[in-house]
């Protein structure tokens, strides 16, 4: 009978306190979660999965399918890099299916040196290693470093400029 | 089959048991016993001679009757003993349905001859063993000879299912109730308990565990609030730049080199390099530096492009690109190279050092070199 008499009592007290400490904990996952530092990390993730992929994208070309990378790299790409690819495209086309190369590249690295969320516009700089294989050929390995800028577009961040770092800077 | 239970059951089933007993009196009682059972008459042999004799004394024979025949007979006690056994008066009873049922139809029938016979005495030990015990349950049993209306509703059903009216009735009825009456005892004191510490526990016991389930959710939300720590690159612009910036100059100081001031080099490494890096800077510097005296060779290196990949705390990695020239004093010609270098960097006192240096593109022997650390 003791029991029953202080039990409810406890029984609710703990209650309450937990509760209290659930609904705390919540707001403070909450917060830190949804907070600005934390949409522009996710932001800074997303530019730099797009640029790696949109590298490995224009690095890649297999004169026996052209027109599907081609077609890659204008998904990849928006503004000036994509009017350029546009431009050059038959010109490519022949000079590939000409080599007769198969070139696939993967990113080892990459980092975005500069973000600006609100403009949308980032600079993200990529070390590429490229496998370059003529046609009865050797394949032959090259590690290169290049540089993109990415703006973002109503269809997600797009590579707007690609280039290799040359040496003596940009 | 069943006409032939049901002929038997009505007359004899009084009698038999009396039948038996009268029989097996003159038989020697433990031999008979497990015989009868075989049989089918040698157990009403004790049972009956015990409740004729003993009439006088129904309630202490019957007890003793029961025990006797759970004992002797294991059989016959596993169909019936178990219910019989548990009340004396219906033992006695018992008994005789037992072996009616384990003896078959046969005994049953036999037995009823002499019944007839012994029915006066039967009556009697009737009622004994009802007046002591199961009065309201063996009344029933002998109503069903008499009466057929009284007895019909109870001893009947059971009479039909297995075996004559007496033996099955008395087993059943004797079963039914005390199961009854302890079922619905318990059910009652169960019911009264569990309201009793329902109403006052019940509650208590849904908070508490109310209680839990929020602190094991409270918990769940703190650790992923703990685990939002993000990767502050570039979001952290200021402590970006200061990494960036220090991890450049460290590498710039320790791979420039001019032959006529070895020491500025040597001093920035050991600076601005710790732990794994002063290892891996040394098979990546080692042949720059073995031919740099008799070259005369001044080697500047610059990083033109820095990144930050990961910045927590006190730990960052950065990416650097690397320009280097190289000017043999000698004869004043000069080279130059590039290089992608991921820097680890820890900070120390305050100041980023480099505590780890990854080449990407090395040449074969650097590389095992370097692998070396």
């Amino acid at each position: 009978m003791d029991v029953r008499r202080w039990a409810l009592p406890v029984a609710a007290v703990l209650a309450v306190l937990a509760a209290g400490y659930a609904v705390w904990s919540g707001v403070s996952w909450w917060s830190a979660s949804s907070n600005d530092s934390v949409a522009f990390s996710r932001e800074r993730d997303e530019v730099l999965r797009v640029g790696q992929v949109g590298i490995a994208n224009f690095t890649t070309l297999d004169y026996k399918k052209v027109d599907a990378d081609l077609d890659r790299w204008l998904e990849s790409s928006t503004g000036e890099l994509r009017a350029e690819i546009e431009d050059g495209r038959d010109k490519r086309k022949k000079q590939i299916e000409d080599a007769k190369t198969v070139t696939v590249s993967r990113v080892l690295d990459a980092a975005v040196t500069e973000l600006d969320a609100r403009a949308g516009k980032a600079h993200l700089i990529a070390v590429v290693e490229t496998t370059v294989t003529p046609e009865g050929g050797q394949a032959v390995k090259k590690v290169n470093r290049y540089q993109t800028d990415l703006t973002r577009t109503d269809g997600g961040w797009k590579l707007s400029a690609l280039g290799p770092v040359a040496a003596g800077g940009a | 089959m069943p006409p032939s239970r049901r002929r038997p059951v009505p007359t004899p089933p009084t009698t038999r048991p009396r039948v038996a007993g009268l029989r097996k009196r003159t038989d020697p009682p433990p031999t008979p016993v497990e015989d009868t059972r075989a049989a089918g008459g040698a157990r009403p042999e004790n049972d009956p001679a015990t409740s004729r004799d003993e009439r006088p004394a129904p309630a202490t024979e019957p007890t003793g009757s029961p025990a006797d025949g759970l004992a002797t007979d294991p059989t016959a006690d596993a169909a019936v003993a178990g219910q019989t056994a548990a009340r004396p008066g219906a033992g006695t009873h018992a008994e005789p349905a037992t072996d009616t049922s384990v003896g078959g139809r046969t005994t049953g029938r036999r037995a009823a001859e002499p019944a007839h016979l012994d029915s006066d005495t039967l009556p009697s030990d009737r009622d004994i063993t009802r007046s002591t015990e199961v009065t309201g349950l063996i009344e029933p049993r002998e109503d069903t000879e008499p009466e057929d209306e009284t007895p019909d509703t109870r001893p009947r059903p059971t009479g039909r299912r297995k075996r004559t009216g007496e033996a099955v009735a008395a087993g059943v009825l004797a079963d039914p109730q005390p199961e009854h009456a302890k079922s619905e005892a318990d059910d009652w004191a169960d019911r009264h308990t569990d309201d009793r510490t329902g109403p006052g526990l019940v509650l208590p016991i849904a908070l508490v565990v109310l209680a839990a389930l929020l602190v094991g959710l409270g918990a769940w939300f703190q650790s992923r609030a703990g685990q939002v720590a993000y990767n502050e690159a570039l979001v952290d612009s200021a402590g970006t730049t200061e990494v960036a910036g220090q991890a450049r100059e460290a590498v710039e100081k320790a791979f420039s080199y001019n032959y006529a001031d070895v020491s500025t080099t040597e001093k920035a490494a050991n600076e601005l390099l710790v732990g794994k890096a002063k290892c891996q800077y040394n098979a990546i510097f080692g042949p720059v530096r073995t031919l740099a005296p008799e070259q005369k060779l001044v080697v500047t290196v610059k990083a033109v492009s820095s990144g930050v990949t990961a910045l927590d705390g006190d730990r960052a990695t950065v990416l650097l690109f690397l320009d280097q020239v190289t000017t043999r004093t000698t004869d004043n010609q000069s080279g130059g190279g590039i290089a992608m270098m991921r820097v680890g960097a820890q900070r120390v006192d305050g100041r980023w050092k480099v505590d780890n240096m990854e080449m990407f593109g090395q040449t074969g022997d650097q590389a095992a070199e370097t692998a070396k650390c």
